[in-house]
């Protein structure tokens, strides 16, 4: 069975792969695999499409109104306002139909308000029931976790049942050699694997029309090719290689088990242990003592500001802070804002510095796992990964910043300190320390959007190299081993 | 016993063949001749090495020494054009058992690049004397008879002028054995060169021209027919089971 590239010819691997299909269509168990494997991904990427399209028109349209109700708030005292607050809303990347990524776990709702950073609210896996927490039936997992199960069930026979009903020596006989046997096979399989992606690139019309780029859906589609063409790879070495059968089913089963399901536990467990973070409880404890020596910003008698006072008594040359041109609670409000903004923005960056190394060690299992080189090839891509979570947090910190710090700029100039002073002795002085409530159109228009196409696919080239290092080991593998059976 | 002076052109050639096979050697020395036009049947017992011979004259095992040569060609080397002209019926007759016997004709000639009709396919199966209604049969369904049947049917569709058989009469009944035999005499007589290899002693006697009979993988003696008589089979037996030829 020696043969060389030379003696590679199509029409005979065409020959092998059709019959392949013939085997596939007369096993019930290869229909009913194929038949499952359609349906999930024609399925999921039906109802995630649609779902993201409700997501982003709901969430817009929530961005809107609360926008809208901010701005519409009557005349009020303008600290009323820093803790009105004011909602924002995540919308999906249009890959984010496909694949969710980090989304469905860290929420994509924030209620923005003065002196605090809430963490986003809402997360899918959160709000949905309890079964779901195991990871929701989304396009992406369906391919990389089901997908390869599926092309196992499929392909594991796909060599060693020759050799176990002894076809092999017929097969040999008829002048065929191995490597059009096994690239024979390889097209049948690869035919499978294009037909399950077949609903994630009709969707990629959907997501180009939502303003993706060619060039991230290209790579995106192309993570995914090379992906089951790696677990194509596997199959048919592990086929080739097998005395049997059950040797061949057993061994895929157990190399699925491992690199689908183990190996991302695994990768998370071990950047847990790499990069131990403080829970979350012990690091509110560390900000909330970090906080409260800076002294409580709505009083501005605290003996926190006693220095800020005198410091602006001497600049106004003024004895009182009556006499100051500017309400001195207003300013206490604007400073103590800025220190306390800072404290939580050290600890945030702190958090997300720790969250980025710990998800580093985790993406380093790409080298011994292709299921989580695509993972996150796939959230790089899609733009649902942490980096852009992250982005999506300072952004929002800063829009929440610069609206509390304009209503506290506008409490400093303009509302009188002494009718600030005296806002509770009465209604009627309730009434006199407000603002306009033009005052209120301090909300820029927030509109999330994904990063840069360029920016996303350099971050993703570290796991394509990985599923190519994959192919490539694998490629030559099969190679090797079609080598010493010929 | 008598030895054959050949006078055909030699169409294999085994020439001190030894093969290893899990440090065991299985062929030692072997070395034996089939003219065009010739049946030679090599008899001998479970183990002896027949089927090994014919693997290593396919190509599938790697002589340590000795090479075979089939039509002036040597196997180690033009394996490819070889297999162009052989036709190889394996012990087990191993077709798939989805598709029926048409399709799997159909398909493993398609890969030899043989191209035949419907009809010549028909003719062939007529020839094996599969009986009809099982034609369009999955062969899943078919007897380890009518499996070998329809192997024999491949092979002979093959038109090629060697015929490599691995115990082909095994699994037929006594009708189908003689009917074959005659196919195989026949084809002989168009100038085909037949190797099978068997432990039936007389079905042996009755097609071939020389028997050899190998024993530990050489061979320890050959019987050649007489003019148009055949093989004395008592001759043959009586050796084959005492294991020594005079």
């Amino acid at each position: 069975m020696k043969q060389n590239l030379q003696s590679i010819q199509p029409v005979i691997m065409w020959k092998i792969a059709r019959d392949e299909w013939r085997y596939w269509f007369r096993s019930k168990l290869a229909v009913v695999a194929l038949l499952i494997g359609l349906t999930c991904t024609m399925s999921t990427v039906v109802v995630s499409v649609g779902d993201a399209f409700e997501l982003e028109h709901q969430r817009g349209h929530a961005q809107q109104q609360s926008e809208q109700t901010f701005v519409n708030q009557p005349d009020r005292h303008p600290h009323r306002m820093v803790h009105y607050g004011h909602y924002v809303f995540k919308t999906p990347p249009p890959l984010g139909m496909v694949d969710p990524g980090v989304d469905s776990h860290t929420g994509n709702t924030i209620f923005l308000e003065g002196h605090r950073q809430n963490s986003a609210t809402f997360a899918d896996q959160k709000q949905s029931s309890g079964t779901t927490i195991l990871g929701a039936l989304t396009p992406a997992f369906v391919l990389q976790v089901l997908a390869p199960l599926l092309l196992v069930i499929m392909g594991y026979g796909v060599v060693s049942r020759e050799r176990e009903t002894q076809t092999l020596s017929i097969l040999a006989a008829q002048g065929l050699g191995y490597g059009n046997l096994i690239l024979g096979k390889i097209s049948a399989l690869l035919l499978v694997a294009m037909l399950m992606l077949l609903p994630l690139a009709i969707s990629g019309i959907v997501v180009l029309s939502q303003g993706e780029s060619l060039l991230t859906l290209s790579l995106f589609l192309v993570g995914y090719l090379l992906y089951l063409s790696i677990w194509i790879l596997i199959i048919v070495s592990i086929s080739l290689w097998a005395k049997s059968n059950s040797v061949s089913f057993s061994t895929l089963a157990f190399t699925w088990l491992v690199l689908c399901i183990l190996m991302p536990r695994v990768a998370t467990t071990v950047a847990g242990v790499m990069v131990p973070a403080a829970g979350k409880l012990e690091k509110d404890f560390a900000v909330a003592a970090e906080l409260r020596q800076l002294g409580d910003g709505h009083n501005a008698k605290d003996k926190a500001f006693v220095q800020l006072e005198a410091e602006l008594l001497k600049k106004h040359k003024v004895n009182r802070v009556e006499d100051l041109p500017l309400n001195f609670r207003g300013f206490v409000a604007l400073k103590s804002e800025a220190e306390i903004t800072s404290i939580l923005n050290r600890y945030a960056e702190d958090r997300m510095h720790e969250e980025l190394r710990q998800s580093f060690f985790a993406r380093q299992f790409g080298w011994l796992s292709p299921q989580v080189a695509l993972r996150t090839l796939s959230m790089l891509t899609a733009g649902t990964g942490l980096e852009t979570h992250h982005r999506f947090l300072r952004e929002t910190e800063n829009l929440r910043f610069n609206f509390v710090q304009r209503l506290n700029q506008a409490h400093t100039n303009k509302l009188n300190y002494i009718d600030d002073m005296n806002r509770n002795k009465s209604e009627a002085a309730g009434q006199i320390a407000r603002i306009s409530a033009k005052n209120w159109n301090v909300i820029e228009g927030f509109k999330f959007r994904s990063s840069p196409s360029k920016e996303r696919a350099l971050q993703a080239m570290t796991p394509l190299a990985q599923l190519l290092l994959w192919f490539g080991m694998f490629g030559l593998f099969l190679r090797n081993l079609q080598r010493h059976y010929s | 016993m008598k030895r054959n002076t050949q006078t055909l052109p030699i169409s294999i050639d085994a020439q001190q063949l030894v093969v290893t096979l899990n440090n065991k050697k299985i062929l030692n020395n072997l070395s034996f001749q089939v003219s065009s036009g010739e049946v030679y049947a090599l008899l001998g017992g479970n183990g002896a090495g027949k089927s090994t011979a014919l693997k290593t004259l396919l190509g599938f095992h790697k002589p340590v020494s000795g090479q075979a040569v089939i039509e002036g060609l040597a196997v180690s080397t033009s394996l490819s054009a070889i297999r162009k002209k052989i036709a190889y019926l394996p012990e087990n007759a191993s077709l798939y058992p989805h598709l029926n016997a048409f399709e799997n004709i159909e398909y493993f000639l398609s890969l030899a690049a043989v191209h035949k009709t419907h009809a010549e396919i028909k003719i062939s199966l007529q020839q094996v004397n599969l009986q009809q209604d099982a034609w369009q049969k999955p062969l899943s369904k078919f007897s380890k008879g009518m499996r070998q049947k329809t192997a024999i049917a491949l092979a002979l569709l093959r038109d090629s002028p060697i015929l490599l058989l691995d115990e082909p009469t095994s699994g037929l009944d006594p009708v189908a054995i003689d009917e074959f035999n005659q196919l195989v005499m026949s084809l002989a007589k168009q100038g085909a060169a037949i190797l099978m290899v068997t432990h039936d002693v007389y079905g042996a006697c009755q097609v071939a021209q020389r028997i050899g009979l190998l024993r530990d993988g050489a061979l320890v003696g050959e019987f050649v027919a007489d003019g148009g008589h055949q093989i004395d089979t008592e001759q043959v037996h009586k050796a084959f089971t005492a294991g020594v030829i005079d």
